[in-house]
């Protein structure tokens, strides 16, 4: 059962507004997701388990200094920038 | 002979220039995005550089690659440098990223020519590419149905002529069903066959590039020049099983071609009867259809939803208005900054996917859905394999249903989700699978068909689709639009 307090929850962990108009819905259209989404809980219990396709495995490399970007080009996407760095948020 | 070929030939004996063909290509794009909207940004300095330096290698008498000078399109999640790349979402609004993503790259060193970026579900979540925030992308057999989704442009693009072939993304059918709907053919190849270095992310585990073509020949040409590996993506392995194109002409006399029961479950009766006749068409050239039961499959919808929306969560987690894209104009603090750039960034859908994802995550159901939803994954690519020890390849419908009406997708979530129902279970499972045009319905839109295979098993599934399309070219309809070749 998703309770409107579950959405709020959620909500907070993904960093998103909810209107609080907009509340009802979203738990309602959670809830139709989560039913539907509860239809594995009949599946058979399985022993397969699964960790990667094609059992991939990791690869190490030496930790060896390669050509990065620059600052500069990196920062032309920055919606806001100050003294060569992200802007996060101005000062209060 | 294929779209790609047949530009090959043309360009190469001189019947036209590659700047001529891109201007006919522009032009035709001009007159028909209005209606078709496959396209959301259009290229014509970078294309028409690219065909000017073709043009020049052929005066000079140098013999050109076989994707040299064709005109092509790319879906809007594969970064283009200094070009637009917007995963179709406010949220990535401007974003022009400083590298190219890998199919890019490798495409573009042999003088492809980007026509432009197109149309999909706002970070390819959807079925009918109208979770685009420039409005979806149109059927070319009927402007009033949608062209599917979320690669919705693409096949918009080439079953439009607008495009000589597109590259698409696919993590639950985003390439197989447009083209299905769009009565072009789209292969998703096996997860790791293609880098999804520049791919924009949704659901990493899923997420496999190919291309969107007007023949098998022409899929078959772009996923042997695409299926590299790549040290930048660690999952990616390249074309393990070989080249496909010089397989095309194999005979299939023997080949056991599986249909699962249940993939015709639910499926529209004129689905259903077009699929059926297809494998007819395969009897009478000599293969031999097995019917067998894949109960599992009952369970991939409901899997592919948990596992692509926990992923999403944490891939979207990137967006938070401080290292590109868009930011919300007034805040009072970090996290209402982060909060209300991401709510006003995102639309509807992608928000809802994120939530769920972080649902089936969080503390207390983590178990429940997530873990329970990878175990079950591990079992269906188990009941994959063991359909593979009695079949080469399995048959099925790509989508249960023709192209709907626009407007009729958005009403409600879990009844657009089951329209993924036949083309999931290939992702889950990281399979190639390749959707060829078998059929109409009674109002004209094309139908479907789906032949999955064995991991790495391109070069079996492309030609036995060549097969069918050599002995059905009926099925491969040209529409109205674009440039006639």
């Amino acid at each position: 059962m998703v309770t409107r307090e579950d959405v709020e929850n959620i909500a907070l962990l993904s960093k998103l507004f909810v209107p609080e108009e907009e509340l009802d819905g979203l738990t309602a259209s959670m809830q139709e997701i989560i039913d539907f989404a509860d239809a594995i809980n009949n599946a058979p219990v399985s022993d397969e388990g699964f960790d990667n396709i094609n059992n991939l495995s990791n690869v190490f490399r030496e930790d060896e200094v390669v050509p990065s970007y620059p600052a500069s080009e990196i920062l032309k996407n920055a919606p806001e920038q100050a003294e060569d760095h992200f802007l996060v948020r101005n000062r209060e | 002979m294929g779209s790609i070929a047949k530009i090959h030939e043309m360009l190469q004996s001189k019947q036209v220039s590659c700047t001529e063909l891109t201007k006919s290509y522009l032009e035709e794009i001009e007159k028909a995005n209005g209606e078709l909207n496959a396209y959301v940004c259009v290229t014509p300095d970078e294309a028409l550089q690219t065909a000017a330096a073709v043009d020049k290698k052929i005066a000079a008498g140098e013999e050109i690659g076989l994707l040299e000078g064709v005109p092509m399109a790319l879906k809007d999640n594969m970064s283009t440098k200094g070009i637009d790349t917007t995963c179709c979402s406010k949220i990535l609004s401007g974003y022009k990223p400083i590298y190219d993503a890998t199919v890019w790259e490798i495409l573009k060193a042999q003088n492809a020519v980007m026509l432009g970026k197109t149309n999909m579900d706002e970070f390819a979540m959807g079925s009918s590419c109208e979770n685009s925030c420039f409005g979806g992308a149109m059927n070319p057999f009927n402007t009033c149905h949608v062209a599917g989704g979320s690669s919705g442009g693409a096949a918009s693009a080439v079953g439009g002529n607008i495009a000589a072939y597109g590259l698409g993304s696919d993590t639950g059918g985003s390439i197989r069903q447009p083209a299905s709907f769009c009565g072009v053919v789209g292969l998703k190849p096996t997860y790791g066959a293609v880098s999804r270095y520049g791919l924009i992310a949704y659901a990493s585990s899923l997420d496999q590039i190919g291309p969107i073509t007007k023949s098998v020949e022409d899929a078959s040409l772009v996923f042997d020049a695409i299926a590299k590996q790549d040290k930048r993506d660690s999952t990616s392995l390249g074309a393990v099983g070989g080249t496909t194109y010089d397989k095309l002409n194999n005979d299939i006399k023997g080949m056991k071609i599986g249909i699962a029961r249940e993939y015709l479950d639910g499926v529209r009766d004129d689905v259903k009867e077009a699929v059926l006749a297809a494998a007819k068409v395969y009897e009478s050239l000599g293969a031999e259809i097995v019917y067998f039961d894949l109960p599992v499959l009952k369970f991939a919808l409901p899997v592919y939803y948990i596992i692509a929306c926990a992923e999403a969560s944490s891939n979207l987690g990137r967006y938070d208005g401080i290292r590109y894209g868009y930011k919300t104009a007034h805040y009072t603090g970090t996290h209402d900054m982060i909060c209300r750039t991401r709510s006003e960034g995102f639309g509807e859908e992608v928000k809802r996917r994120i939530l769920l994802g972080t649902y089936v995550l969080s503390a207390g159901y983590y178990d429940a859905y997530y873990k329970k939803a990878t175990d079950l994954r591990g079992t269906i690519i188990k009941a994959f394999n063991d359909a593979f020890t009695h079949c080469d390849v399995i048959l099925a419908p790509t989508v249960p249903m023709t192209a709907f009406e626009k407007g009729h997708a958005v009403s409600d979530p879990v009844e657009t989700y089951l329209t993924d129902i036949c083309t999931v279970p290939v992702n889950i499972a990281g399979l190639p699978g390749v959707s060829v045009p078998c059929g109409f319905n009674a109002d004209g839109m094309p139908i479907g068909m789906q032949l999955i295979g064995k991991s790495f098993g391109e070069a079996t599934i492309l030609n036995a689709a060549y097969q069918y399309q050599q002995a059905a070219p009926e099925q491969f309809k040209d529409t109205k639009w674009g440039v006639k070749l």
